[in-house]
């Protein structure tokens, strides 16, 4: 038997592909199907929410926020009563409003589907007078009037269904999950200033003038120290900017709001209730 | 405006680690096979087959058992590759390269243990694949591969081939 050295030949078992070409390829070709596919997702929420009306809306998302979950705080009911009283300035509200307190320190409040307002402890505390609280709720009920709170659902359905995709892949852990609530961020704040304008409203139906509708955020900052920390989480959501401000001021006069006048006391009861 | 910053760092670090792991992958994988075809050209005349039993005109005068091992790792970006192949199917091109030079490195690695043994040739060469499993901050997925190669160097009387 003879054995013939040879030169080795290349290999058959690598694929004549250069890597990057194969990386851009791919990448454009999931873009292609997904992209669209979460678009359409998208749309259809978007669309699928202004026929939904809120009784429907309240019953599917009924789960989202049972009773129990809306938190022990005494303050509570308080807030849901403010929220009532907003709420009959609305002509033609189609929901019946509940109100959640959630125990965080960090200043924050939701609309959550199915006519929720949740507010943290936190921002209860640092309220200085009703108004100062009735222009956050109606803020959030601005946000119920223009259903920011489902367009956010056509949002999460997209980006779901987009993390989905990379999730699959492996990818979704290589990029940082904060994109999607820099997304979010970005997608908000136009609804944000409406939701400001429509909170302002209310804010002068019931009491006759709209004193107090920024001063929580303006009077924060020297209250409480180091306050930016605190702040964040609502800043994030809602940035506070001196622009904002400049737009309530501007919203208030056009509309020919009084800016001035007596603000409505906290209860006695408030602050022993924050103990 | 700064969210935009934000959103473009936090795209642009991760876009950037991938190049850069490509960058230093290619580099590697270019050296080592650079490396892989300079030692097959020069070992090519010690005969590494899979056959059996050794053929019957060999005189042989001692046998031994060598082995070649190797252990190798993914990159960032060959798993980057590998993970949009999971979604939609296909050769995972990407991993084809790395086996391949594990695969030669073993086999050289046989090669140069059996020359070492002073011995002549290798029969029955196996190849096997073993998968390393994650431990830290596992989530599945996978640590690396390891790839034996191993067979019987013969010790033959005189060169029989």
């Amino acid at each position: 038997m003879t054995f013939e050295p040879r030169t080795p030949r290349e290999d058959v078992n690598v694929s004549p592909v250069h890597p990057l070409g194969e990386a851009a390829t791919l990448v454009a070709g999931i873009a292609l199907v997904v992209l669209p596919l979460a678009l359409a997702v998208w749309a259809a929420v978007e669309i699928g929410v202004r026929f939904l009306p809120a009784g429907l809306e309240a019953r599917w998302f009924a789960d989202l926020a049972p009773d129990a979950a809306l938190g022990g705080d005494p303050r509570r009911e308080m807030v849901e009563a403010l929220v009532g009283r907003l709420a009959r300035h609305w002509e033609g509200n189609p929901y019946a409003f509940r109100a959640g307190v959630l125990p965080e320190d960090a200043p924050n409040a939701f609309a959550l589907p199915g006519g929720v307002i949740v507010v943290t402890s936190g921002l209860l505390d640092g309220v200085g007078s009703e108004n100062e609280l009735a222009f956050v709720l109606g803020h959030e009920l601005g946000h119920f009037r223009h259903r920011d709170h489902l367009r956010a659902l056509g949002r999460e359905a997209f980006l779901a269904v987009v993390w989905a995709a990379l999730a699959t892949s492996g990818v979704g852990s290589t990029l940082p999950q904060t994109v999607s609530s820099l997304a979010e961020r970005g997608f908000s704040r136009d609804q944000e200033r409406a939701a400001d304008a429509f909170g302002l409203a209310l804010l002068h139906a019931e009491y006759g003038h709209v004193a107090g509708a920024g001063g929580f955020f303006t009077r924060l900052p020297d209250a409480e120290g180091g306050v930016g920390a605190r702040l964040s989480s609502w800043v994030a959501t809602h940035p506070m900017s001196a622009e904002r401000l400049d737009a309530l001021h501007d919203t208030a006069r056009a509309a020919v709001y009084a800016e001035e006048g007596t603000q409505t006391p906290l209860p006695a009861t408030w602050r022993e209730a924050a103990q | 405006m700064e969210s935009w910053i934000g959103l473009g760092i936090q795209v642009g670090i991760p876009v950037g680690l991938l190049l850069l792991a490509y960058a230093v992958g290619s580099a590697v994988e270019g050296r080592h096979y650079r490396s892989l075809r300079a030692r097959e050209l020069r070992s090519r005349s010690f005969p590494v087959l899979t056959l059996r039993a050794p053929p019957a005109d060999w005189r042989i005068e001692g046998i031994e058992l060598v082995s070649g091992s190797v252990v190798v790792s993914l990159d960032y970006f060959k798993r980057f590759l590998a993970g949009l192949r999971l979604l939609v199917g296909g050769r995972i091109a990407s991993y084809e390269t790395l086996l391949d030079r594990a695969r030669r490195e073993a086999v050289l690695r046989v090669k140069e243990d059996a020359f070492a043994r002073g011995c002549h040739a290798v029969i029955n060469l196996r190849l096997e694949t073993a998968r390393l499993n994650r431990t830290l901050g596992s989530e599945g997925g996978t640590a690396g591969v390891e790839i034996v190669a191993y067979g019987t160097a013969l010790k033959l009387a005189r060169r029989s081939f």
